[in-house]
């Protein structure tokens, strides 16, 4: 059993800083949480604490049962990966997997039969009397995860530890890790401020920003409902689009309005908006690029979100194509298509808003509306 | 392919080579004439080797005697150095965030600036009422006074140690203690290399602490044994050069040994 728990957890530092806030959370057994935000969002610090490499300033720390605040890191059953993957440069690989083991007093041939165990699932047997310096980026990373496994720990503390490779072994390394932790049963504590990588290995995902939880929830319900405006920008590449106005309504239909824009609120919606006082107010109107659609179906069946703009940039990506589109609000406008009509910027493209897609933003607080 | 010389540097350094080795034949040349082989030629190849100037210079300045006293010194410096600074290093360098270890480093450091001459009388007064005029007491004197420059050298090289490997020690389940000597103290080997070789050399050759200090002729080292020759035999130079070479030699020994270390930590340090 090793669920963990965060009971109102504070992070302050002498000048009076407070790094992480109120920090309330239960982490279920076997689960893969992910901590995401951008740099300086607490999220390193909130795996420091449970680490036990800084303080808790406030708040209570579970892991299993017991209350681990003033247990120090050693007696935590934790293991951690780093960024910088962290080996001991002068040991060999062996002897940077066995160094935990040595140091618990484990006996010589159990040390063994776990650091080969440990090797074998992460394809590293033939390096452990390398050091170091003599393996590749990829290479110490998994080292780095082999010194975590072979303490079968209740717990692994992952800090950034694929933002130091190159694209595509970070892919690669990331569904090992999935992997990995599947195979291991054991909760699984990931830092990261790349949503991709929260997105696909979380069970569930935290978005923190300035010390402060924004959400907890399934990458899915992340991406689907975001809490207010931060998240639903940070997750998802390429970003949500946002675009001020407001909302006023017309011979009963409701309508988001600003420069250029007229698109119809869907009834069910609009009903919402009125209930909750929305009406006559400025908001922000929130569109994914993918709900912008290009397809001539879908634009004659939708004429009331329907619009044209001139194609600023247009970035192939082989399979699809992100527009960058002017003459939608006063920003640019991101719309991700299929990359079967050909754009060139300067053109002209008439496209549709699946506005059952739409979020719509309270402007003073940026919480969703819906 | 035929590699070209490069005489821009090949010069410079066959002239600065020039420098150093020429005294280095000088000495070994006039060590092994006899005087008036000496007084014939100073710059001259020895015709034949005079040996017995070794076996003079032994007799003269007690040589096994005075060796012993030396690498007594030297070794316990050495040692005792390495080990303490390199402590009292980590602990500055990694509290440099609080007051008193700030305070504290510029404190050792400020005492490269006091010149020899204004603490000698002190510390000849000190160690005695101490009790420690002896080669125990000088051997403690070169660890402490080399804590300055040593403190400075250590805390630079520790501070260039990413932190993330002491915590992953700690999370391994090393204590503080585990954690500097099984990592850290391991690492800082290139800068134990040098270090000790500046310890060496200085405790190996310091003629003036020794002077200072010890009053048991007994008790003298190597430099302090030499200076007779300055004085009573001011013109057995012959003699005079062949117990400086005997003087020489462990030291040179040491030096190619702890050189290969020094150049291996400084190449680790670049390919990283």
């Amino acid at each position: 059993m090793a669920q963990v728990r965060l009971n109102h957890i504070y992070k302050r530092y002498s000048n009076g800083f407070e790094a992480v806030k109120d920090f309330h959370l239960d982490i279920e057994d076997k689960e893969f949480l992910v901590l995401v935000g951008p740099s300086g969002c607490g999220k390193s610090t909130t795996l420091r604490m449970i680490a036990g490499l800084e303080e808790i300033s406030e708040g209570e720390l579970y892991i299993g049962d017991r209350l681990v605040n003033d247990v120090a890191p050693k007696d935590r059953d934790i293991a951690m990966v780093f960024q910088s993957y962290a080996l001991y440069p002068h040991m060999t690989v062996y002897q940077n997997m066995a160094f935990g083991l040595k140091l618990r007093k484990f006996k010589k041939d159990e040390i063994e039969k776990r650091v080969r165990e440990a090797a074998k699932i992460l394809d590293i047997e033939h390096l452990l009397d390398r050091k170091p310096k003599q393996l590749s980026g990829g290479q110490r990373q998994r080292v780095a995860l082999g010194r975590a496994i072979v303490r079968e720990p209740q717990v692994f503390l992952m800090d950034e530890p694929l933002s130091n490779l190159d694209a595509k072994l970070r892919v690669q390394m990331r569904t090992e890790i999935s992997k990995l932790h599947q195979r291991l049963e054991t909760t699984v504590i990931y830092v990261t401020h790349d949503q991709t990588e929260a997105m696909t290995m979380g069970d569930r995902i935290v978005v923190m920003k300035d010390g402060v939880i924004q959400q907890v929830d399934t990458p899915t319900d992340i991406y689907n409902h975001p809490a207010n405006m931060f998240v639903a920008g940070f997750i998802g590449s390429p970003a949500m689009n946002f675009v001020e106005g407001s909302l006023i309504e017309e011979g009963g239909e409701v309508y988001f309005v600003s420069t250029n824009v007229k698109v119809k609120i869907p009834a069910g919606r609009a009903h919402v908006l009125r209930e909750k006082n929305y009406i006559g107010k400025e908001v922000v109107f929130g569109i994914r690029p993918e709900a912008i659609h290009d397809e001539l179906a879908f634009i004659e069946a939708s004429p009331e979100s329907s619009f044209e703009a001139k194609v600023e940039v247009a970035e192939n990506m082989g399979s699809e194509m992100y527009l960058y589109l002017s003459g939608f609000g006063d920003k640019w406008l991101t719309a991700r298509v299929s990359a079967r009509t050909l754009y060139t910027p300067g053109s002209q493209a008439k496209l549709a808003l699946d506005m059952n897609k739409a979020h719509i933003f309270d402007k003073e607080t940026e919480l969703t509306v819906f | 392919m035929k590699n070209k010389t490069n005489w821009a540097v090949t010069v410079p350094i066959a002239l600065g080579s020039l420098l150093i080795l020429f005294p280095l034949y000088l000495a070994i040349a006039v060590a092994l004439k006899s005087p008036e082989e000496l007084a014939n030629s100073i710059l001259g190849l020895p015709k034949e080797f005079h040996l017995e100037n070794f076996m003079r210079a032994i007799e003269m300045t007690n040589f096994f005697q005075a060796f012993q006293n030396s690498a007594f010194v030297t070794v316990i410096a050495v040692v005792f150095t390495i080990l303490t600074n390199s402590m009292v290093a980590y602990a500055i360098a990694r509290n440099m965030d609080k007051t008193f270890f700030k305070s504290l480093y510029y404190y050792l450091i400020s005492a490269m600036f006091i010149p020899f001459p204004l603490i000698m009388l002190p510390i000849v007064k000190e160690t005695s009422a101490l009790g420690m005029n002896n080669l125990f007491g000088l051997s403690v004197l070169y660890i402490v006074y080399g804590l300055s420059l040593n403190i400075f050298i250590y805390v630079g090289y520790i501070r260039s140690i990413p932190r993330e490997l002491e915590e992953a020690a700690i999370v391994d389940g090393a204590s503080a203690w585990g954690v500097f000597w099984k990592v850290i103290f391991p690492l800082l080997s290139p800068m134990n290399a040098t270090v000790g070789i500046l310890t060496c050399l200085w405790a190996w050759n310091d003629f003036m602490l020794p002077l200072i200090i010890l009053n048991d002729p007994e008790m003298a080292t190597l430099p302090l044994k030499q200076y007779i020759f300055q004085g009573q035999f001011s013109t057995d130079y012959n003699t005079a050069f062949a117990s400086y070479l005997l003087a020489l030699s462990p030291l040179v020994i040491v030096y190619l040994f702890a050189q290969k270390w020094v150049i291996s930590g400084v190449t680790k340090g670049a390919i990283k």
